[in-house]
């Protein structure tokens, strides 16, 4: 762009502009409105959108729903952060070392990364059915027919199985991020270490680990964030169900607001949602400072 | 690479067989789907791992003459394809404005963007689908269009910015020179140039508005065809008892995905792990 200082900022804003007006008109003011809805009755309907102060934010702090809602998307973010980052780092060691056609196998494990969350959740809501389902059916031709379970049914599994659906379709997008920076390790760094005589434990423990914290950090956000945010697989796979044993706050959100008129209550565990995902953010950032540093 | 000469050890055999194990079960569920598409519904239920016998199609053409399938596959083309073309017009033009005219301003918008990688859909989605209804934009597909384009500009602008910076400017300013305006600058010069950034850009987000199901699910108009997703998740509700109809249903939503993902992998593999270095 030219050096001319009025006509520049003239260009810049024209370049700009489209995005920043689309992004301020159906992002940034629905946000910001929200916040008012969070603190009224508005039913999701009517114009009449009455205020009440924060009777909302008040029933969130004492309603048992909002705490066992609280409580299952914590169970279900913690197991998709651990299992997700556990098993990509697993699948993008193994891609690293595999002999034979690494490149299939980096694809194959990316392959459930494409399917939606609404056919995922279809696909293993028949492998978990009970008559016909694979694991049953495995489970019989093993003669462990009474290991057989109703396994979305199951209260005691059900949060556990969704939660399986989720790493088999994450664990994937994590690998290729950890495989990165795994190829980025220098073959001779560890050359070295091998004739300095470090085991491969020890190597592992030394040189990968720390070359890769980077990523760690980062899937570990990630991981957390989507976790917080499962939505699709929950609709297609138990509804909430049985009762309210897999309703996280964004199913609460959704059925509060559509199936029982409260949007301005929904809304309201939006506004929570979006305070937990800032404070994981800014613990992230501060790790990610921290590493930095120290390499 | 003297590696490729190396003696095959019994370790790399164990982890080549350990390797192909773990990648069939990766890949079974989705295997089961696309054989499930060809069997019977009956056959579906007494052996759900056998192959199919032979190509069978009716579930097809039940999925086509129960439904209006077609109807909701002409929607997902049209606002993939339709954000698509907006989001790489819109996108880059607004990363190229930040990171050429580095400034107090611009670096505060860039970080107004990078915001709203934060705020999630569910939060704002409510007052969104009232300030729809009052632009109009509510019940057509015009809604989820803007919707989508105007969810991409975060996480879009990050990917352009960092691809911009590794672009000498002196390609520019010669253009400059030779009486190329800014925009003529921009699209005839530099844009070429941010070829693998936008083909990341059009693969990931192409892949998740194809996917995506609550938000095409609220905006659009009920009693017609929504889109593929939309149309799945109504069927799994609908028809418990034909699951060979569901399932061929998911083959549709699946094939384009599998498709483009073959043939633009290395795309998948630089947008994510850029999006990553600087996410």
């Amino acid at each position: 762009m030219t050096k001319k200082k009025g006509k520049i900022d003239k260009t810049a804003m024209l370049f700009i502009g489209p995005a920043f007006i689309l992004f301020t008109v159906f992002v940034v003011v629905p946000t910001i409105s929200s916040f008012y809805y969070s603190l009224t009755s508005w039913d999701g309907v009517s114009p009449k959108v009455t205020f009440i102060g924060l009777a909302n934010y008040k029933e969130i702090f004492t309603s048992a729903r909002f705490g066992n809602a609280l409580k299952n998307t914590f169970i279900l973010t913690v197991f998709i952060s651990i299992f997700e980052n556990a098993f990509a780092l697993g699948l993008a060691l193994m891609v690293d070392h595999v002999r034979w056609g690494k490149n299939v196998f980096r694809s194959a494990f990316y392959i459930p990364v494409l399917i939606s969350g609404i056919v995922s959740g279809f696909i293993w809501k028949i492998m978990y059915n009970y008559n016909f389902g694979t694991f049953n059916s495995l489970l019989q031709g093993a003669g462990l027919g009474e290991y057989k379970q109703d396994w979305l049914g199951n209260t005691a599994l059900t949060l556990l199985m969704i939660g399986i659906v989720m790493v088999w379709k994450g664990a994937g997008y994590y690998m290729i991020i950890y495989l990165a920076s795994l190829q980025s390790v220098s073959p001779e760094l560890i050359e070295a270490a091998e004739i300095d005589g470090a085991s491969a434990w020890q190597r592992f423990k030394s040189i990968t680990i720390p070359l890769i914290s980077g990523a760690f950090t980062i899937n570990l956000t990630l991981s957390l964030i989507k976790g917080l945010k499962v939505f699709d697989e929950i609709n297609v796979m138990t509804d909430g169900g049985p009762g309210f044993t897999s309703e996280t706050l964004v199913y609460l959100l959704y059925k509060v607001g559509f199936n029982e008129g409260r949007q301005g209550f929904g809304t309201a565990v939006g506004v929570m949602l979006l305070f937990i995902i800032i404070i994981l953010n800014a613990v992230q950032q501060k790790f990610l400072k921290s590493r930095e540093v120290q390499m | 690479m003297e590696r490729g000469k190396k003696k095959v050890k019994p370790k790399d055999i164990i982890l080549f067989a350990v390797t192909v194990a773990l990648a069939f079960l990766f890949i079974y569920p989705v295997f089961f789907a696309l054989f499930s598409a060809f069997k019977s519904n009956g056959d579906i239920l007494k052996a759900p791992a056998a192959l199919p016998g032979s190509l069978y199609l009716q579930n097809f053409k039940d999925l086509f003459e129960q439904s209006d399938f077609l109807g909701a596959i002409r929607n997902s083309v049209i606002l993939t394809v339709v954000s698509e073309i907006l989001i790489i017009f819109i996108v880059p033009m607004a990363a190229y404005g930040i990171e050429r005219r580095k400034g107090r301003m611009t670096s505060l918008i860039y970080t107004y963007f990078l915001a709203g990688m934060m705020i999630p859909f569910h939060l704002y989605m409510f007052p969104l689908f009232k300030e729809m209804k009052l632009f109009h934009l509510f019940g057509n597909m015009a809604g989820p269009i803007v919707i989508a384009v105007s969810g991409a500009v975060p996480f879009g602008c990050l990917l352009y910015c960092s691809f911009l910076k590794g672009i000498p400017l002196e390609i520019e300013e010669a253009a400059m020179i030779d009486g190329c305006t800014p925009f003529q600058t921009f699209w005839k010069v530099t844009f070429p140039l941010l070829g693998p950034c936008t083909g990341s850009m059009v693969i990931l987000n192409g892949l998740s508005i194809w996917n995506d199901y609550l938000m095409p699910y609220l905006v659009l108009p009920s009693g017609k065809p929504k889109t593929i997703t939309v149309e799945i998740a109504s069927f799994v509700g609908q028809y418990t008892a034909r699951w060979d109809i569901v399932f061929a249903g998911t083959v549709i939503s699946i094939v384009p995905a599998l498709v483009i993902f073959c043939a633009f992998q290395k795309y998948f593999v630089k947008g994510i792990t850029a999006g990553a270095a600087k996410g």
